[in-house]
């Protein structure tokens, strides 16, 4: 709420002429806020404004409005700024074919991005599963070998490859076991070599897997089912992606160690 | 350029003008003249005689309206308003350097209540019937307090000045210039927004 002396202030403002003395003490009243004092001023400049409500009006003389309206810039008259001239209209044509440009190679640059984006994307996607893979095949040695029924047996080359050897980490608590061989020939593209474990005397499909050039391989079996004791295994060449019973010839065959 | 006085050009409103001097209309500019010169002219002629100048200020007002247009505020007065107030500024200028120097300056809140003066919209009207209401209201002011406003608005006196002029103590006149100013407040603010003002 603001006192005699504030609406004092503001009435002498609102006349828009020079404060003199009372300059300082307004501009203290502006610095430290007065929000009735600020909403005063505009209405006292309304209620000032009336006096000129009260004053005779005179008709200028006719030369006064030629005048005036003959100085207004020809430049800025109507007539100029509505009608575009011809080498506008080019301007803008022009200006409008580039931005058409400048949008058609942004668009084709938005479309190579998405496109190697989605390849990143796809190889990303890959790498992810291919650890995921990895990180269960990992698992998977990690518990047998740490499985306090864990046998290695012993594998020995046969047939055709008798300088293949291999070693098969087993676990009847897991119910699975993986293979490590080396000296592994290579293979035509149609066949992959296959494992079996030999339960009650009777092969059983364990998995497909292919060695790395040198011939080596590292390969996880599939899971036993339950009751079933491994008894003895074998590795055969087989047709790619497997058979349910061994068709090829055995390469690799060893006993249980125990 | 459109002769005169068209009857359409009686529909278009003083805000729309301004929009359209926005948009270099000339003669939306020569319409806002033809209905607002004379009182423009007359507030003119009141503080600084009926002379050359007066009329030199009405031409320099209408030139600020076309060169800028855009600073006018539909939200803070009306377009008369807006004139008026760009009018009084000019001729005070004038005005004051007819004077000596003078104690006031440059800068400081006096001169940005000058500029806020100049430069936001006060209440007036072209209106007759803003005009009788605001006659009334000034009327019915004591004549020292009348007085004492006339002399600040139209002869651009301080209130130093006006306590000189008048052989009254400051104090005084400063009492003089608030109560003129709040009960003229008082009388035209039930008119405010229903009129022109």
């Amino acid at each position: 709420m603001h006192s005699e002396r504030h609406e004092e202030l503001v009435s002498l403002a609102a006349l828009g002429l020079p404060l003199e003395d009372d300059a300082a003490e307004y501009a203290r009243l502006l610095e430290e806020g007065c929000p009735s004092c600020e909403a005063l001023l505009p209405e006292l400049r309304l209620a000032a404004s009336s006096l000129a409500a009260t004053v005779p009006p005179r008709r200028p003389p006719a030369s006064l409005r030629d005048e005036l309206l003959a100085s207004l810039s020809p430049a800025k008259r109507p007539s100029a700024a509505s009608r575009p001239s011809a080498s506008a209209a080019w301007v803008f044509a022009a200006a409008a074919a580039v931005l058409f440009v400048m949008i058609a190679l942004d668009d084709a640059r938005l479309r190579r991005q998405r496109e190697e984006l989605r390849a990143h994307n796809s190889d990303l996607a890959a790498a992810v599963e291919s650890s995921r893979s990895e990180i269960a095949r990992r698992d998977l040695r990690a518990r047998v070998l740490e499985s306090d029924d864990v046998r290695v047996l012993f594998l020995g080359g046969k047939g055709p490859q008798p300088n293949a050897r291999a070693k098969v980490f087993w676990s009847e608590r897991v119910r699975r076991g993986f293979l490590v061989a080396g000296n592994l020939a290579p293979l035509p593209a149609d066949r992959q070599y296959q494992l079996w474990v030999f339960v009650d005397g009777k092969p059983v499909d364990t998995g497909v897997f292919d060695p790395d050039p040198s011939g080596r391989a590292l390969f996880e079996s599939k899971e036993l089912a339950a009751n079933r004791t491994a008894q003895n295994f074998a590795v055969t060449i087989e047709p790619r992606g497997g058979l349910p019973q061994p068709s090829g010839p055995i390469v690799l065959a060893g006993t249980p160690s125990g | 350029m459109k002769p005169r006085g068209q009857p359409e050009d009686r529909d278009r409103s003083d805000r729309t003008l301004v929009a359209e001097i926005q948009g270099r209309d000339s003669d939306a500019l020569a319409l806002l003249y033809d209905r607002h010169a004379p009182r423009l002219l007359g507030v003119a002629d009141r503080i600084l005689g009926k002379t050359g100048e007066a009329e030199e200020v009405v031409q320099e007002v209408f030139l600020y309206a076309w060169r800028a247009a855009s600073s006018f505020d539909p939200f803070r007065g009306s377009v008369l308003a807006w004139l008026i107030v760009a009018t009084r500024s000019r001729a005070l200028d004038r005005l004051r350097a007819r004077r000596p120097a003078t104690s006031a300056q440059p800068g400081g809140p006096d001169a940005l209540a000058r500029v806020a003066a100049r430069d936001d919209v006060e209440a007036g009207s072209a209106s007759r019937e803003w005009e009788a209401i605001c006659r009334a209201a000034i009327g019915g002011l004591p004549d020292d307090q009348q007085r004492a406003l006339e002399l600040a608005y139209f002869d651009g006196l301080t209130h130093s000045e006006i306590a000189e002029r008048t052989r009254a103590p400051l104090g005084t006149v400063k009492t003089r210039i608030r109560l003129g100013l709040m009960k003229l407040r008082e009388h035209l603010r039930p008119y405010w927004g229903k009129t022109n003002a």
